[in-house]
């Protein structure tokens, strides 16, 4: 089982990527800016922590899903995986390991970016709302499902596609709807519907995933 | 430099029968057969194109959809490629790494994988990276490195878990003479040490110094396989005597009269080419030419029966190849 391994190695390689960087530093910025944004406008305030959730879901997810598939695009095309290939080691293993670790990533720069909101919300208010923990938590649950599938569908394109453009093109277009499906059971307000969001996105991107591993197995180098 | 020879014990390591493989209407491999023994140079040589890779990437598992019989010491692939996997080390022909990788972090994962412990891949790095005179660049980028060195760390990737097949695929592109040098020299004591090792490489010169064997290949077709002398015997083109002469003079033009020679001519100013006949003994005639040679007075330098070079040999089967 070269899994450990393999998650670790890929992990090495992605947390200090620029994208990465971008992410961890990034998106705790980017969710500031909309708290500013949102001040000037009139209305009621959205807690910080809320925002910060949705920037996650609508950014790192499709950061993440490029990230993955222009990354296997690349190295795909630079033969990168023949040195992996003639070793010992169950070809799924690679694709998982990939999956996870820009997931990890992604998922503790969405950590990151929420406990800044969490900070921001009470400081603002020297105490935090009742219900904002539980809000929080099942945002951030949401959140993290549509990146898991925008991840798994990113590593399914790319080892799909030929071309970096053809893989940042599905990505971006096919990528997001795909992420999306999990919102379903919100959209039509069912009961539970955070614990059938999460069901749903860990249904599809294992879908996703199984998909991906059996194209990859049969992919010749 | 010595050919290898060393460790050869006679026994077949790498086994291919009859493999044959398409790409979709194109046939990059057809009905290709030709055994290594367990400890053998085995020198790959053909024009691009004609299959190589392909063979070389069957060989160590990348290509799975072929059909014929393929076996790695009591390995069967495509079945067994897990365990085939634990016997051989792999230097393709385009070598590329993450772009992020250091070259220890590029072995430290190789040699890991492999199936070393986190303390043998520590003792054993600066061994091959001293094998191939690499031991200042262990702790830079590889995306830094030249494409000569880029080559090097692909080598000690290949190096790494002491595999009993080595397989090369074109390994002395963009190396320069030194290095060209010490990887012949690195490939020769591994052999001695009972490694089997299968390498392609156009540079015809190096794949005379090293292998053990040749397998020439064109348009997917196995031409010949033999040793260097094999090749040389079955080549059916004209013998010919060269006589170097000390002193300009034409009495080399008598030579002509002798029995067994077809046609005699000046090469080059003091370089004689006598042709033999097709169904001459060539020891008789190279006899009765130094006699001549005395008997008519003419000084010289040497006398010799030219043998078709490796080059020669090459290109008669590739084009026979192409006339196919």
């Amino acid at each position: 089982m070269k899994l450990p391994l393999l998650y670790s190695d890929e992990l090495k390689g992605f947390y200090k990527s620029k994208v990465m960087l971008f992410l961890w530093v990034g998106l705790p910025i980017v969710a500031v800016l909309f708290r500013f944004v949102q001040y000037g406008s009139s209305g009621q305030a959205i807690p910080f922590t809320v925002i910060s959730a949705l920037v996650v879901s609508s950014l790192a997810g499709t950061l993440a899903a490029v990230m993955l598939a222009v990354s296997i695009i690349n190295e795909k095309n630079r033969h990168v995986y023949e040195l992996f290939l003639i070793r010992p080691l169950k070809r799924r293993d690679i694709v998982l390991a990939k999956f996870l670790s820009v997931y990890t990533c992604v998922a503790v720069a969405s950590l990151i970016a929420v406990a800044v909101g969490v900070a921001a919300d009470y400081t603002t208010a020297n105490a935090f709302p009742p219900t904002i923990l539980n809000d929080t938590a099942q945002s951030l649950a949401i959140s993290l499902s549509m990146v898991a599938v925008s991840c798994s569908a990113g590593v399914l394109i790319g080892i799909a596609s030929p071309t970096v453009l053809v893989g940042a093109i599905l990505v971006i277009y096919g990528g997001n709807q795909i992420s999306v499906i999990p919102l379903v059971p919100t959209m039509l307000n069912l009961p539970e519907a955070p614990l059938f969001t999460v069901a749903l996105a860990a249904a599809v991107a294992a879908s996703l995933l199984i998909s991906a591993v059996a194209l990859f197995e049969r992919k010749q180098f | 430099m010595a050919s290898g020879n060393g460790a050869n014990t006679g026994k077949p390591f790498v086994v291919l029968r009859s493999v044959t493989k398409n790409y979709f209407s194109f046939r990059a491999l057809d009905n290709v057969s030709f055994e290594i023994s367990e400890g053998e140079i085995f020198g790959y040589i053909g024009p691009n194109g004609a299959g190589k890779t392909t063979t070389m990437k069957i060989l160590v598992g990348l290509i799975s959809d072929f059909t014929g019989e393929v076996r790695v010491g009591d390995y069967s692939l495509p079945k067994q490629k897990e365990e085939a996997h634990k016997l051989l080390g792999y230097l393709p022909q385009n070598i590329a790494f993450q772009e992020w990788r250091t070259v220890n972090h590029a072995l430290t994962t190789f040699g890991r994988l492999s199936g070393l412990t986190a303390e043998q891949v520590e003792n054993r790095i600066p061994e091959v990276l001293e094998l191939v005179a690499l031991s200042d660049a262990r702790h830079k980028k590889i995306s830094q490195l030249s494409g000569g060195m880029t080559q090097k760390v692909g080598l000690a990737q290949a190096l790494l878990h002491e595999p009993k097949l080595l397989v090369l695929d074109e390994p002395l592109g963009g190396l320069d003479p030194l290095s060209r040098y010490q990887f012949k020299e690195v490939v020769l004591a591994l052999s001695k040490k009972g490694t089997t090792i299968l390498f392609s490489s156009h540079i015809l010169s190096d794949v005379q110094d090293v292998a053990d064997r040749i397998g020439i290949l064109s348009h997917g077709r196995i031409r010949q396989v033999g040793t260097l002398n094999e090749l040389k015997a079955r080549m059916t083109i004209e013998k010919t005597i060269e006589v170097l002469l000390s002193h300009q003079s034409d009495k080399w033009q008598q030579l002509k009269t002798l029995n067994g020679i077809k046609s005699v001519e000046q090469a080059s100013p003091g370089r004689i080419h006598a042709k033999l006949e097709t169904n001459a003994d060539a020891d008789e005639v190279v006899n009765s030419v130094v006699q001549s040679i005395v008997k008519l007075g003419i000084k010289v330098q040497g006398v010799t029966l030219l043998q078709p070079s490796l080059d020669e040999i090459y290109l008669k089967h590739v084009q026979e190849g192409e006339n196919a």
